[in-house]
């Protein structure tokens, strides 16, 4: 197992979920505010499990080598 | 269509194919310079031209294309990269050659997520919208396209540190 890659992942997959998570709270005071409807949230939870199925993938690459 | 690239590399490695991973690691880094170069270059001239509704018309299209498979790109292009030099012997970080590879890659990155992520969530949200605000997403389109083309320029930096590197 190549456990720099796998930290590597790590690293970038925590990025990811910080920008997520800083835009989704975004989103749900525009939610509370009436501006955003429920399609918003559904679509950055997709945005987010294809984000999350790329590093998923990019994971296994590190217990290859 | 994001999930092929990573997919093509997990093949490569149980393959156990240096060819293979070497064609991936080209391909994709080639495709995301290719990407760049075109939302750069030609892409800033059409929308610079373009109104406030036709470039959100161009967002509408534009966004959702690229939001999975750019990102996918960049992240197999470096990972097999990484992989690449490794295998070749190549990844010393005591190299400047290597360290410079290094520093673009954080360049690119940092860009990636701190700037081209964001900006397609948030167009993808004003877009989500009852009444979606055009300049904004006008104004985040623009900015992901000017970013694109400083990241073109980096990824002619780097194609200039690999081609050293698949040298000497």
């Amino acid at each position: 197992m190549n456990t720099s890659a796998l930290l590597a992942v790590f690293l970038f997959a925590g990025a990811l979920l910080i920008v997520f998570g800083w835009v989704y709270r975004g989103a749900t005071k525009s939610m509370a505010k009436g501006e955003l409807s429920n399609e918003g949230i559904r679509i950055l939870r997709w945005g987010l499990l294809g984000h999350v199925a790329i590093f998923v993938v990019l994971a296994i690459t590190a217990f290859l080598t | 269509m994001g999930i092929i690239p990573p997919v093509a590399l997990v093949a490569a490695l149980a393959l156990k194919s240096l060819y293979f991973l070497d064609y991936v690691h080209v391909i994709c880094g080639g495709t995301w310079t290719g990407f760049d170069l075109y939302m750069g270059l030609v892409m800033t001239r059409i929308l610079r031209f373009l109104d406030v509704p036709a470039r959100v018309e161009v967002s509408k299209r534009l966004t959702p294309t690229t939001f999975f498979i750019i990102p996918s790109l960049a992240a197999v292009a470096i990972t097999s990269g990484i992989y690449l030099a490794q295998q070749l012997g190549k990844f010393n970080l005591s190299d400047p050659w290597i360290l410079a590879a290094g520093v673009v890659v954080i360049v690119l990155t940092a860009q990636g997520f701190g700037v081209f992520l964001p900006n397609g969530l948030r167009i993808f949200l004003e877009l989500a919208k009852a009444r979606p605000d055009g300049a904004l997403i006008a104004k985040l389109t623009m900015r992901n396209i000017h970013l694109a083309a400083s990241q073109a320029v980096f990824q002619v930096v780097i194609i200039l540190i690999m081609a050293h590197l698949a040298i000497y």
